[in-house]
């Protein structure tokens, strides 16, 4: 009998339960495809290193003769190390007036297990004797190459063709940049080609020399000791950089981004099923209230306590089982498209999803979890009633004015439905809490992604606009003087303004805090690399001491007036050190950078005029022009063109805002459902007097306005309470994003706010609307002819 | 004189699933102005349906039924609900206050909709509770409390009072207040009242009693010589 009384009691208010599982599924929904998404591009990462034998140890050496490999090979600790050749050259491809790089790399086809070996997917062996290619497969795939295809090259300022044999994947490249400071892996400008030792030597003219190690370690051998044997080895031959695997662009970028979305599905899932407890709890609490009498007579008729909570508790455990269930399913189904996505950025083989019972299980497990426990909570009182107790209404209401009918001028504005409305407030404060927390929450799941939006495009742009002004960098391929070139780049037709950069690559210490950045040396009175302060003014790259980003000095520990150990490889001496003094901290949120005047970065060196690219302002219709001129050019590596680049950017930034608009969704229901559950808890509490004014003649309308001033008064003050909350989910949300290439600036944007306004007003007006049909609905007659 | 309300034919069932409920069936009647009308028959007779079709708390199901020649059968929930805005006042067995305002507020609830209100001060006056309008209905007595029902139904001065079972709850001396707060709103602002009731006795202060059994009017007594409420007695 008592099934049937929760099936029918399920009925009755089937809205209010359905919106609770809602709430649970959302919740659920992020869990289990988040944690299934985490656990493919952990699958296919680790796989996918094993196979590939990737390196743990990478370094850069200006040339090393080949041969001192198979002593470096003996080190302590290095389990396999190669020796390679990796140069960037530019491709010649028809109707293409874009810049496109090449990356070629040396392989040794004779050799079994390579580190860092290709997956070949399509195409045949290399062969060691012919000017053959593998290229990666998003390259080839962009640029509709076909296998035996020949493309032309130009490496050492000479023309060379190259055939395709084959196409596939790298564990080295599987987030492609080309250099740390890109943003997006651009496989319309940026490809990875393979190609044999032999050959890539003849190509470049190198000897018998190579500029590039990676080595495997064995197993428990810790990678800092090795670097400490390697360093010595290579410094004699120009060590430029020596970094671990944590620190490889590619590998960097899909661990964090694993990483992010980690703290994403521990976090987000639960402030959900919090919001579907609350409701759970106060639906529970609402039913045992009203159902006193009931519980009285169950325990009259001899019903145990242990009974009666069964009772009480299957509605929980109904509402967490199909929330559970539903949940689980949308969300192992959602991760079969979430895994696809992040098979355009992650360039791995195996990233596919497939039915996970684990995730489904733990997800009703959650589930259940906080269903039982806020039902629970919620029907615990109606346990403890003694039957004759029970069967006695509750204590009456008593009457009792409320602070605010004391400031008289608001209490006489108001209408009576205003009052009924005030009060009600104050005779149930958890209700009015859970109201004000739902749609302070909502509020926030609102503004947040909207935020983080705006902010992202106005850090990108920002970048492009205010700080890095230039047309076109032109980054050269040796760091040294460069003279002519720049007397040339002066004397082009169409030129406006020519600046000298250096980006030094160097480690920053203090005190035992430790860090590799890139150290930029602009001219005093640079024009085309802005730096700006918090307030958006310029600031001269100083000609004593430097000037580091904000997260720079968080991670070591910096403030101004302190002073910093400046290592570098390109010290004219390498074994020393300078000390320089910190006598700026700025916001910087693309890159980890520190600042110096040029000349006294030279200074501080050692050096004599280094510069390792130039910045151009020039008339946008010179451009092309000047990359033909120079692409051939040996002297030069690369020619960016900032408004090319800007554009690939914008095109991406529009892929990206679907995320957002699935997070605004969320957070619309999420109001929705607190808003329309809390007005059909107040209906049935309330449906006496609700009804009585119903028969004096109100209009349903005016009936519900009762119900609506109540939620539009906490909900004033609730999206008051979810800006602050904002700002703290930002905060939050900035630390477990923010990482070496992009740290997330923590600003609110006005423009995010007001949507969140009005999108939580509209979810709440559009709750209203819906709850207001069941007030139609309701039985006069039926409601009014029972006792109270 | 033209009756305020006319009902020809007018019947209501209830469909339950398979089963049909007659509650009311074929009753005709023509009530007017000013009068003092008493409803008496057995429990579950249709006393109560008959009421609410009258006061317009629920559509007719067949049949007509007039207020001053206006349809009420035809009329559709925003009609029934003007008509009970500016016409009915309803007073029930349950006083149905709202237990989170105070006497005073109570009443402006019906008197702020209202198109021609009584001043609320007056109404208080008249039902004794001057001294009461701060108090909220869990500080009242039970009689206090129809008190304040009725002085709210009043309050909106609707051409028609419409009470089920207003003495139902209440003590003999308290319903006999009741009741001379009713006679009096009928005889000073000539209005139609309308009681249900259980108690034979109340019937001898009506202009005329209606009989109601299994859903049907039997018939109607009229009563030449209403007795005061105070001679009421059972
Ligand atoms: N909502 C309803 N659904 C089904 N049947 C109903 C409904 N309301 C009333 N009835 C039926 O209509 C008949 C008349 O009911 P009504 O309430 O009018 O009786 P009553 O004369 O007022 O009785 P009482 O003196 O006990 O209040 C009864 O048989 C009742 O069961
Ligand atoms: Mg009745």
């Amino acid at each position: 009998m008592l099934r049937k009384k929760v099936i029918r009691d399920l009925k009755e208010n089937k809205g209010a339960y359905i919106a609770c599982i809602t709430v649970i599924v959302l919740g659920l929904i992020i869990f289990t495809s988040f944690s299934m998404v985490i656990d493919n591009l952990h699958l296919a990462q680790t796989r996918f290193y094993n196979q590939q034998n990737f390196a743990d140890g990478f370094a850069e050496i200006q040339a090393i003769p080949y041969s001192e490999m198979d002593h470096l090979k003996k080190l302590k600790g290095i389990d396999n190390l190669q020796g390679r050749l990796v140069k960037d050259v530019k491709l010649v491809l028809k109707d293409q007036d874009k810049n496109i790089y090449l990356r070629l790399i040396s392989i040794d086809p004779t050799q079994e297990n390579n580190i860092n070996e290709m997956v070949l997917s399509q195409g045949i062996p290399l062969d060691r004797q012919e000017m053959n290619i593998w290229v990666d497969n998003k390259f080839f795939e962009t640029h509709q190459l076909k296998l035996a295809q020949e493309i032309e090259i130009i490496a050492s300022g000479k023309k060379k063709n190259l055939r395709i044999v084959g196409m596939g994947k790298s564990p080295e490249y599987i987030y492609a940049l080309r250099t740390a400071n890109d943003l997006f892996p651009t496989p319309e400008t940026f490809g990875i080609a393979w190609m044999p030792l032999e050959r890539m030597k003849t190509l470049l003219g190198t000897g018998e020399t190579v500029n590039n190690i990676v080595f495997t370690l064995k197993p428990n051998t810790d990678y800092k000791d090795v670097e400490e044997l390697l360093i010595p080895e290579l410094k004699p031959y120009g060590l430029k950089n020596i970094f671990a695997r944590k620190d490889q662009t590619s590998h960097l970028i899909l661990t964090q981004e694993i990483q992010g979305l980690e703290a994403m599905a521990r976090s987000v899932p639960l402030l959900f099923l919090a919001v579907a407890g609350m409701i759970l709890y106060i639906m529970l609490k609402r039913m045992v209230q009203q159902q006193r009498g009931q519980i009285g007579i169950l325990k009259a008729f001899g019903y145990t306590r242990r009974e009666i909570r069964r009772h009480y508790l299957s509605y929980a455990l109904i509402i967490g089982t199909i929330g559970g269930v539903i949940g689980g399913l949308l969300g192992i189904w959602l991760s079969f498209p979430f895994t696809t996505l992040y098979q355009i950025y992650f360039n791995m083989p195996g990233l596919n999803s497939q039915f996970s019972l684990k995730y489904f299980v733990m997800g009703i497990l959650l589930s259940l979890v906080f269903a039982i426990f806020a039902g629970y909570q919620g029907c615990k009182k109606a346990l403890t009633l003694q039957p004759a107790e029970a069967m006695r209404p509750p204590a009456p209401h008593r009457g009792k004015k409320i602070i605010l009918e004391k400031v008289s001028f608001f209490w006489q504005m108001l209408t009576v439905q205003g009052k009924m409305a005030i009060r009600n407030m104050t005779r149930n404060p958890g209700r009015s809490l859970f109201i004000l927390l739902g749609i302070a929450f909502t509020f926030s799941l609102l503004a947040l992604p909207w935020s983080m939006k705006d902010l992202s495009q106005q850090i990108i742009f920002d970048q492009f606009e205010k700080i890095e002004t230039y047309d076109v960098k032109v980054a050269l391929s040796h760091p040294l003087p460069q003279k002519k070139v720049i007397w040339e780049l002066n004397h082009f037709p169409g030129m406006k303004r020519v600046e000298t950069r250096a980006d030094i690559p160097v480690t920053l210490k203090h005190n035992w805090y430790k860090k590799d950045v890139v150290l930029i040396g602009l001219p005093q009175n640079s024009h085309l690399y802005n730096i700006l302060d918090e307030t958006g003014h310029k600031m001269a790259p100083p000609k004593n001491g430097i000037l580091i980003s904000g997260r720079l000095a968080k991670l070591l520990n910096m403030e101004v007036g302190h002073s910093i150990t400046v290592e570098s490889l390109m010290m004219k001496d390498p074994e020393t050190t300078s000390k320089v003094t910190v006598v700026g901290i700025i916001p910087q949120y693309l890159g980890l950078n520190a600042y110096m005047e040029i000349e006294a970065l030279n200074t501080l060196l050692g050096q004599k005029n280094i510069t390792t690219s130039i910045m151009l302002r020039m008339n946008e219709s010179d451009i092309p022009a000047l990359q033909k001129a120079y692409n051939q050019s040996s002297a030069i590596d690369a020619i960016d063109h900032q408004a090319s680049m800007l554009a690939q950017i914008k095109e991406l930034m529009a892929s990206t805002s679907a995320t957002i608009y699935i997070m605004l969704l969320f957070g619309i229901i999420t109001g929705f459902t607190v808003v329309y559950n809390s007005a059909i808890i107040t209906l049935s509490e309330r449906n006496r007097e609700l009804a009585s004014m119903m028969v004096m003649g109100m209009t349903p309308a005016e009936v519900l306005s009762v119900i609506t001033f109540e939620q539009w008064f906490i909900g004033f003050f609730a999206m008051i309470l979810g800006i602050p909350l904002t700002q703290l989910m930002l905060i939050g949300m900035a630390q477990s994003v923010s990482n070496d290439v992009y740290s997330m600036p923590t600003e609110m944007t006005a423009m995010s706010l007001l949507y969140a306004f009005l999108l939580t007003s509209g979810s709440i007006w559009l709750a209203q609307k819906i709850a207001a049909k069941k007030i139609k609905k309701l039985d006069l007659v039926e409601v009014l002819k029972s006792k109270e | 004189m033209a009756p305020i309300l006319v009902a020809k034919n007018l019947s209501k069932s209830y469909q339950m699933g398979e089963i049909r409920v007659d509650a009311l069936k074929d009753v005709d009647f023509e009530i007017y102005k000013g009068e003092f009308i008493v409803i008496l028959g057995p429990s579950g007779s249709g006393k109560s349906t008959l009421l609410n079709m009258i006061g317009g708390m629920d559509q007719v199901s067949a049949g007509e039924l007039y207020y001053k020649g206006n349809p009420l059968h035809t009329a559709d929930l925003k009609k029934l609900t003007l008509f009970r805005r500016h016409t009915v006042g309803f007073v029930f067995q349950f006083y149905n206050l709202m237990p989170n305002l105070n006497t005073y507020e109570n009443i402006s609830l019906a008197t702020e909709i209202a198109e021609d209100p009584l001043s609320i001060e007056t109404v208080l006056e008249e039902v004794g509770l001057s001294d009461r309008a701060q108090h909220f209905p869990s500080q009242l007595s039970g009689g206090q409390q129809q008190r304040v029902a009725l002085a709210r139904a009043i309050a909106k001065n609707p051409d028609i009072l419409l009470c089920d079972e207003p003495t139902g709850a209440l003590d003999f001396q308290t319903s006999i207040q009741v009741l001379k707060l009713l006679k009096r709103f009928c005889e000073n602002y000539e209005k139609t009242v309308i009681i249900i009731t259980h108690n034979a006795g109340i019937a001898k202060m009506a202009h005329r009693v209606f009989y109601i059994k299994d859903g049907q009017l039997t018939h109607i007594d009229h009563n030449e010589n209403p007795v005061p409420p105070e001679a009421v007695s059972w």
